[in-house]
């Protein structure tokens, strides 16, 4: 109890007065949208049946799609039989689809793992010496990655992160949001499209040159087809 | 019939309703043309000799029309302004702002399933929302609108308004008894016994302004506070002008005291058996009242249609077309031209981007919008009833907008605690500005000073 009376209601007109004019939280969702970061993948979470039981089968198809590998998990197959776990690609191939691949002694296809090929690490070596294993320098060190390569190894990128400390998802989230490190070897048809978007002109010329020539394809070399 | 029933099915809604209305329109047109050109002189004799009944006829007419846009207007006002004062942006979608929700609400009501209870008193039960509807339009009819401008000057017209008013409360027993619900009889009771307690000191806060005015006649309070803000009676009658307000808002079953038919309850309270448009009216009621208490408050202790202000200025213009002349032909025919060239060529000048012909096209509109303007002022000076409804009408929606802002704030009081206001602390308050309103024209009357 104030000792004026109607203090109280006056405030609260003058609370919701000053509401009336202050900018609305209200987002008008199909049309608006709110910014969301480029990374954001979104809570991650286990669902359970009506049941009760853990809805996730173990098939690490979200595993092999993280893109920053935060999701590391373990289970057990269906039948109890065999713990199955996400890791080094011997024991990846427990997972049970594959089982019998394995126990007909086949090669197991793992597409997940084509990215980490071995690649030669010696060039690696030599860039990340020549900036002084700092991580400060990641960017430029990628950079220098990408011209020795073409492109930016996974095999490469783990062997950066072992030598300068930094996180292999820190490596990866630099790496992926510049828009001219790339993880794929660039083919042919991706530089032509990449000469075409960032130089339309020079693109048409050389298309007349090309024509005039009688040759049919480019072969640039990959470390010139920077953007 | 086939062609016509197979193609009538094959319309919109909108078709069909294009497809009545116009030629019910064209119907009654000319049938009115009819009737004047065959009738003629003695239909118009026969108008002009019952002037009074003709005029109550129209502003009845007129004020059961009005009534359903300004309820539109008042449901879309409070559903934006409690949004915004929520943070929210509100009705959004239909309409340019949103603006034709309400509408669509109304359309959306007419369509509902008219709904009667089994046991039901059927002819009650649909008379009831039009008591109650009736009840809060009749009392529009000795509002004064502008100079000139209302149904009835009635010399007891606050009494007839405060009689019309309370008419609404047998509404409300009609629809909460022939419900066949104890819990709508109850909420009729509880509705009842709030409208006619604070019906109590409503009537004793205008007493002393009654004393003062010395009239009862609406027209007259209003014309009694005509020149400057200084003279509206809410300075005279300060208190009573709160307990007014505090007292019409419970009359008008509005938020703190809403609890009659709170719009947040499961259970309408009497409205809980209605449905359809039956419930439309009693909906609708409760924001015409909202209209007709600041209507009210406004006529009584905010000088009505007079402006805040005494025009300093003599006004009148003294312009006669005729006397120009030739030299009028030459202004209706040039003074537009030059003007749009005038309007044009700042924006021509200030900047490259606009081209010649967009700046005509905005030096056009500009022009349009000035000589518009130009009219509105001369209406405003020169027709005091356009300053009058203007003015009246920008007060009264001040006066809807505070009530939507208690909306937007103010809490439910409890029924006991809605009692406990009514009559511990309104009625005295009400007795002592009567008392205190009274004691000073006797002591001014003593000293010869007569208040006006």
């Amino acid at each position: 109890m104030s000792l004026i009376p109607g203090l109280g209601i006056a405030k609260g007109m003058a609370l919701t007065m000053r509401r009336f004019f202050e900018p609305k939280v209200t987002v008008k969702y199909p049309e608006e949208r709110y910014e969301v970061a480029p990374k954001f993948r979104g809570r991650l979470q286990l669902l359970y049946d009506e049941w009760g039981t853990l809805k996730c089968e173990t098939c690490f198809q979200c595993a092999q799609s993280c893109p920053i590998e935060c999701i590391d998990m373990g289970g057990v197959d269906t039948r109890g039989r065999y713990h199955v776990h996400w890791g080094a690609p011997e024991q990846y191939g427990e997972r049970r689809e594959e089982s019998a691949l394995r126990r007909s002694g086949r090669p197991v296809p793992d597409p997940a793992f084509r990215p980490f090929e071995p690649v030669d690490l010696a060039e690696v070596d030599s860039v990340l010496d020549d900036f002084d294993h700092d991580p400060a320098r990641m960017l430029d060190i990628l950079e220098a990655t990408q011209t020795a390569y073409g492109y930016l190894p996974v095999a490469a990128l783990k062997r950066i992160s072992h030598a300068t400390g930094a996180w292999y998802a820190i490596i990866y989230g630099t790496a992926s949001f510049y828009a001219h490190l790339r993880f794929e070897p660039p083919t042919a048809v991706d530089q032509a499209a990449a000469v075409a978007r960032h130089r339309p002109a020079e693109s048409t010329y050389l298309a007349a040159l090309d024509a005039t020539l009688g040759r049919n394809q480019r072969s640039d070399a990959p470390a010139q087809a920077q953007a | 019939m086939t062609v016509i029933s197979r193609g009538w099915g094959r319309l919109t809604l909108s078709g069909k309703v294009v497809f009545t209305v116009v030629p019910l329109l064209l119907a009654l047109t000319v049938g009115l043309v009819a009737a004047i050109v065959l009738l003629g002189k003695p239909l118009i004799d026969t108008l002009a000799a019952n002037l009074p009944i003709v005029r109550f006829a129209v502003a009845a007419t007129a004020i059961l029309v009005m009534t359903i846009p300004t309820a539109f207007l008042i449901i879309y006002m409070e559903m934006k302004i409690i949004a915004q004062m929520n943070l929210r942006i509100g009705p959004d979608r239909v309409g340019p702002y949103g603006s034709l929700l309400s509408v669509v609400h109304g359309l959306k009501v007419l369509m509902k399933e008219d709904f009667t209870p089994t046991g039901a008193d059927s002819t009650v039960f649909t008379w009831a929302p039009v008591v109650v509807y009736l009840a809060s339009v009749m009392t529009l009819l000795v509002i004064p609108f502008a100079p000139g401008l209302f149904g009835q000057d009635l010399n007891i017209g606050l009494l007839y308004f405060f009689a019309m008013g309370s008419l609404g409360v047998v509404g409300l027993l009609m629809g909460g008894w022939s419900s066949y619900n104890k819990y709508s009889l109850l909420g009729g009771l509880r509705a009842a016994a709030q409208v006619v307690s604070y019906e109590i000191p409503l009537t004793l806060s205008v007493v002393g302004l009654i004393l003062l005015a010395g009239t009862m006649s609406l027209n007259q309070i209003v014309l009694n506070q005509a020149g400057w803000f200084t003279d509206w009676y809410v300075f005279q009658q300060p208190l009573g002008a709160l307990i007014f307000f505090i007292a019409a808002t419970a009359e008008a079953n509005r938020t703190p005291f809403d609890l009659t038919e709170a719009d947040s309850e499961i259970v309408a309270g009497f409205a809980t058996e209605y449905s359809g448009m039956r419930f439309g009216f009693f909906f609708f009621a409760e924001y015409v009242n909202v209209f007709i208490i600041s209507a009210l408050t406004v006529t009584l202790y905010f000088g009505g249609w007079n402006a805040p202000f005494a025009w300093p200025f003599p006004t009148g213009v003294v312009i006669d077309p005729g006397s120009l002349g030739i030299g009028l032909i030459l202004l209706v025919a040039i003074v537009p031209v030059v003007l749009t060239l005038v309007f044009a060529a700042p924006f021509w000048i200030a900047s490259s981007r606009i081209k010649g012909w967009q700046a005509l096209v905005i030096g056009f509109v500009l022009t349009n919008l000035f000589i518009v303007g130009l009219l509105g002022a001369w209406a405003y000076v020169e027709l005091d009833w356009v300053a009058g409804i203007l003015w009246f009408m920008l007060k009264t929606y001040l006066f809807v907008f505070t009530f939507v802002w208690m909306r937007g704030t103010l809490p439910r009081v409890r029924i006991d605690q809605l009692m406990d206001f009514a009559w511990k602390w309104l009625l005295p308050a009400a007795l002592l500005n009567l008392f205190v309103t009274a004691s000073a024209i006797m002591v001014l009357n003593v000293l010869g000073k007569v208040p006006s």
